[in-house]
């Protein structure tokens, strides 16, 4: 096979990757939970997280070169505000764009139309406020190789990637199934009418399923701007893929999102051993028509009501 | 009562609101060439706005600057006419540019065009221009295709692709004395010519030549690509073992992909072209992945070698940002056509300038400015760089390295 | 609401009432105007656009903008059955003439007259602009108009089609690496075009129409993306990311008819709007026809429709391939027009632009989707030359994206609606039916 050379390389890099994809997943796959849209904008969460990270970090930082235990803080604390921008992002999108629509109870093609406005305004508005080029966020670390397992190059960016994401997906996971708001959202998830007459407020759950959704959008805009910068137009690419693996795990699963997430990660990797890097995005669009046409409802099933 | 009125009505009203605004926004030609010097404007071409406007906006200024400078009377003293300048934006996109052409070529006090900027909107403007017999210099259009439309009013201060990418092949395999290169191209029509040249010529000297395409990313300007694709091709180039990888494409995103490839481990020899022979590059990279990249470009960079201080600190003064890439081909492709228009006289005409762009010889800031006869400038030397302690520095022309 | 107990204090009922919560809703719609049209920030200056904007004179205006568009629509409400029965005794008197069939045809007849005039006055630089920036996308919009009003389809990969015309064109003529058994000139490729174009709907159509409207959205986009892939990477086929070149200008040579199109943009023009007249014709009768009340079926219940023993996929994918031939002819036209096509024309923001275009229209309604783009097609043109408000072209997509918000908070059904689609909007959002063909109706009432 064409990449039998470089396998576990490619499956490293892969899982990197498969770690952002689940983080962006969980977002689409809660909203349409409970609301049964594709939340067209949750792109710009994602890249809002970025941007929000790159101005803290660059005021904690500036030009300094922290090492050691300072390196985690400030990890911690990128994350974190990556997480903050992209929570206010996400209440503010639903509030605006979506709230309205949905107390005048409009077609489901208005919402994906205002969804997509939303898109296109808050990218723009970001390219025409911070400029249209990539910034560097001060990075807390030096990135390079770390170690080698099977032969395959780990790199600082990988560890921290899957050391923050695997925190996070147990973490959203347990909220969802152990905790009040969980059921709250699960219970909207199942059957909106039914928990709002059991006195669920069903505006403050939407809300807060945006909010989840945002943070980890947002973190997830810090993480993958860490090695490659942020950049008004970063979220349109990831958020495709993590939508496709959202599909791919079975939309409003929350599990489905991650492992859907993973699974991309890995495959459109090894996919691009076999053919050119250019063709990474057809390889990942080919997997989600296949799913798409043959198991449209993805590998754990669309059942959020049920997650836990 | 129905609503059909409301229909009907307000599209006929709205379009005649629309089309009158049209009407009143005609741009009326200037010919106010009565007094005893006439005036002439030189039109510039080029993304003014979207995702390529910087690269528009480095040569827009020079173009203003090569003017205003002419019109003093420094560059060549006094003129037998004033010159003016107009700048059309055709956002780089091949769509926009015939548009852009019809504007400047309906006005009828433009005798030349300074671009347009980039290949695609070349191809799709350049018909119109020729119809008209308007002079085009472009300072930055590179592909061959553009030289062999038998367009007899395309000229341009820039060598093709076909110029470059050979001679840096050459570099690589003679003066490095390398068999085995990866290269890499972004998928832009510059990259793709670029490095088709670039591997035909390093095959011919005996190397054998590994090709992947990775296109620019949603990351840098303009593109589509997926940033994360440079993890797993940095993955395939260190396993490849090559001990050079060449890059086609902008600085941008070479940046990110030096990065990745310093991230897994690689310690080949980097390499790219024009496109990333800017600051930025570097900037983006940072310092220590950067360091030790050879670049290359058809032209004597500003910023980097003693010809012209005055130029370039006269460009920041009126630009409000420093020179970039293309600026001091653009300031030298205007003080071409103004060096025909000065053999010409006082009374210029888009025809006569055509003619008098295929004799002109102009000793501009990156070379000495003379085209073949299908428009090609004549004896393109192509330079090497590389970066030294975080800025670029001139190695010099291949020929000289090679020896 | 306003009808508050009256224990609560007077400050939190003013604060939780309508009145306040619009006032403060325009406020800051005037804010974030401020914003948008304010000057722009930079990498090394993040905060200087919003300091500039926000922190500056200019400010005070956009804040009076947003109270006097509250005392607007205060006002509106409070009065809303005088300005109702104003604005009909206004336009009473031409809406007793325009069901006149003979009224509506002079109408027609003047607009053609207008659109075949009109032209002929404008500089060279206009006329351009007429058929590469106004025409094509008026032909656009009436062929997405198709697929998203009349069949209340969402479909983000409409460049798919216009790119398939584009390379056909160029395929049919020679211009491409790989070579046909017979070079036709391009006007007579027409047919091969569209043929071509709405194969490829149905080929696409066929399989994901079956799936849920918003993934319909998904694949569709995904599909858009490809074949800018595709037409960049198939280098021997396609000719790559350098584009083609050297596609031919139409010529007919037919009955002792010898005609070329050339350089000049007019002749262009009217074989374009020759089209659109055509097209339209053809709509508004499909419109009208059995297709037509199965489309408006499917859109108001598809479950209905399917019991009602209405073959849905079919009416589906034909409305999708309708809309992909119309799409397949512009993109030939603008390839012959300007001898060239490049993949990186061929986006995504393209198929958002087209949809823009129908939605600010009028979803369903024709004159809305003609007003729609030549409106919104001509204005970044005329902000080109007369920059007002601080517009800059780069921003062009910001404005769109909240035109689309506002107009779907506000108008949905477009500025020029068509009147059963306002109808289905109104009686979708009182729990009768849908109003698009995307499946269920979305999320919880609250």
């Amino acid at each position: 096979m064409c990449f039998t050379q470089n396998f576990w390389n490619l499956v490293v890099s892969g899982l990197a990757d498969g770690f952002l994809y689940a983080l962006i997943a969980i977002g689409y796959t809660l909203v349409y939970g409970v609301l049964q849209l594709i939340n067209f904008a949750h792109s710009e969460v994602f890249m809002s997280g970025g941007f929000a990270s790159y101005f803290i970090l660059n005021a904690a930082i500036g030009t300094s070169q922290p090492h050691g235990i300072a390196s985690v803080g400030f990890l911690a604390l990128g994350t974190i505000g990556g997480g903050l921008g992209g929570a206010v992002v996400a209440f503010l999108l639903e509030r605006v764009a979506y709230r309205p629509l949905r107390r005048r109870n409009a077609p489901r093609l208005a919402f994906l139309i205002s969804a997509i406005g939303a898109s296109y305004f808050i990218y723009n508005l970001a390219g025409k406020e911070f400029g249209r080029n990539a910034l560097e966020i001060p990075s807390p670390f030096t990135n390079g190789p770390v170690f080698t397992i099977f032969g395959a190059t780990v790199q600082t960016v990988y560890i921290v990637v899957a050391v923050a994401a695997v925190i996070m997906l147990v973490l959203v996971d347990r909220v969802v199934a152990t905790t009040r708001l969980g059921k709250g959202i699960r219970a909207v998830a199942q059957d909106a009418e039914t928990a709002s007459l059991m006195g669920v407020n069903i505006d403050r759950v939407i809300s807060q399923t945006f909010i989840i959704g945002g943070v980890l959008g947002g973190a997830a805009g810090f993480l993958f701007g860490l090695p490659f910068g942020v950049v008004y137009t970063m979220g349109f690419t990831p958020a495709l893929k993590a939508f496709t693996a959202a599909v791919l795990g079975g939309v409003g699963n929350i599990r489905g999102a991650m492992i859907g997430g993973l699974i991309l990660g890995i495959a459109e990797n090894l996919g691009v051993a076999c053919t050119q890097a250019s063709w990474r995005d057809v390889v990942a669009f080919g997997i989600l028509v296949l799913v798409l046409l043959i198991r449209p409802t993805g590998i754990l099933g669309e059942q959020l009501g049920r997650a836990a | 009562m129905n609503r059909i009125t409301l229909r009907f009505v307000a599209p006929v009203a709205a379009a005649a609101v629309a089309l009158a605004g049209v009407g009143s926004a005609q741009v009326a030609a200037a010919s106010n060439a009565h007094a005893s010097t006439p005036t002439y404007t030189i039109a510039y071409e080029g993304p003014l706005s979207g995702g390529n406007a910087q690269l528009g906006l480095n040569m827009k200024f020079a173009v203003q600057l090569a003017i205003s400078q002419a019109n003093a009377g420094k560059t060549f003293g006094k003129l037998p006419f004033k010159l003016k300048f107009l700048a059309e934006d055709d956002q780089g996109s091949a769509t926009q540019s015939p548009a852009a052409a019809q504007a400047v070529i309906s006005n009828s006090s433009v005798v030349a065009v300074v671009g347009p900027a980039f290949s695609g909107a070349t191809k799709a403007a350049e018909p119109l221009y020729h119809a008209a017999n308007l002079a085009t210099v472009s300072p930055s259009a590179t592909a061959p295709a553009l030289a062999t439309q038998g367009w007899s009013n395309f000229f341009r201060v820039v060598a093709d692709d076909n110029a470059q990418g050979p001679g840096d092949a050459t570099y690589v395999v003679k003066k490095l004395g390398v068999k085995k290169i990866y290269t890499v191209d972004d998928a832009s029509a510059y990259a793709v010519g670029l490095v088709g040249a670039f591997d035909a010529k390093a095959k011919q000297l005996g190397a054998t030549v590994t090709h992947q395409e990775a296109p620019g990313t949603t990351q840098c300007q303009a593109g589509t690509g997926n940033v994360q694709q440079y993890g797993a091709l940095a993955t395939q180039i260190k396993g490849s073992g090559d001990p050079v990888t060449f890059y086609a494409g902008y600085y941008c995103d070479f940046a990110l992909l030096a990065k990745a490839l310093r991230a897994d481990g690689y310690n080949g020899q980097l390499m790219s072209d024009d496109g990333s022979l800017d600051p930025h590059y570097v900037s983006e990279a940072g310092a220590s992945v950067a360091n030790g990249t050879l670049l290359s470009c058809a032209c004597t960079n500003l910023t980097s070698s003693k010809v012209d201080t005055t130029f370039a600190s006269q460009f920041k003064k009126l630009a409000g940002f420093p020179v970039g890439t293309y600026s001091a081909e653009a300031y030298d492709a205007t003080n071409t056509i103004i060096k025909a228009m000065e053999k010409i006289g006082a009374h210029v005409k888009r025809s006569a300038l055509v003619k008098g762009l295929h004799k002109v010889v102009y000793a501009g800031l990156t070379k000495t400015v003379h085209f073949q006869p299908d428009g090609n400038i004549a004896g393109s030397t192509v330079y090497i760089y590389q970066v030294k302690n975080g800025s670029i520095v001139e190695l010099g022309p291949v020929a000289k390295l090679v020896g | 609401m306003s009808t508050v107990a009256p224990r609560v204090p007077l400050v939190r009922r003013v604060w939780r009432s309508d009145d306040a919560r619009r006032g403060f809703a325009c406020v800051a719609g005037g804010l974030v105007l401020a914003v948008m049209t304010g000057p722009s920030g930079s990498g090394t200056a993040p905060t200087s656009g919003f300091t500039g904007s926000l922190f500056h004179v200019r400010v005070v205006g956009f804040v009076l903008f947003g109270l006097v568009l509250w005392g607007l629509i205060t006002a509106r409400s409070r009065y809303s059955s005088q300005v109702r029965a104003f604005s009909a005794k206004v336009t009473a008197a031409p809406r007793r003439l325009l069901p006149d069939r003979r009224v509506r045809r002079v109408v027609y007849l003047a607009v053609l007259g207008f659109a075949i005039y009109y032209p002929t006055i404008l500089n060279s630089f206009w006329q351009e602009v007429l058929v590469d920036q106004i025409g094509v996308y008026v032909l656009l919009a009436i062929g997405l108009n198709v697929v998203v009003g009349y069949a209340g389809l969402l479909d983000l990969g409409y460049v798919a089609f216009y790119a398939i015309g584009a390379y056909s064109a160029a395929y049919w003529t020679g211009a491409l690496p790989i070579h046909p058994l017979f070079h036709l000139n391009p006007f007579y490729a027409i047919p091969l075009a569209i043929l071509a174009a709405m194969f490829a709907g149905v080929l696409l159509g066929v399989p994901t129409l079956r799936l849920r409207g918003d993934y319909l959205a998904i694949v569709t986009l995904g599909a858009g993306e490809i074949i800018q892939i595709v037409a960049t990477n198939l280098q021997g086929v396609t000719g790559g990311a350098q584009g083609v070149i050297g596609i031919p200008h139409f010529s007919v040579h037919l009955f002792g008819i010898r005609y070329s199109w050339g350089l000049d943009s007019l002749p262009y023009y009217y074989l374009l709007l020759g089209f659109v007249v055509i097209v339209l014709f053809a709509f508004r009768s499909l419109e009208n026809s059995r297709v037509g009340r199965a489309w408006v079926a499917i859109r108001e219940d598809e479950v209905a429709a399917e019991s009602a023993g209405i073959n849905v996929l079919k009416y589906k994918v034909m409305a999708f391939a309708i809309g992909a031939s119309t799409s397949g002819f512009a993109g030939m036209l603008e390839a012959s027009k300007i001898s060239f096509v490049e993949p990186s024309d061929l986006t995504v923001q393209f198929s958002i632009l087209i949809l823009v275009l129908v939605i600010f229209g009028g979803m369903g309604s024709l004159p809305g989707a003609i007003v729609g783009a030549a409106v919104l097609q001509w204005l970044p043109q005329f902000l080109r030359i007369h920059p007002l408000f601080g517009f800059q072209q780069q921003d062009l997509y910001m404005y769109l994206g909240a035109l689309l918000i506002v107009m779907m908070i506000f108008r949905p059904e477009g500025i020029i609606p068509s009147r059963r689609r306002k109808r289905e909007i109104g009686l979708a959002e009182h729990g009768v039916g849908h109003a698009d063909a995307m499946g269920h109706t979305s999320g919880p009432v609250s």
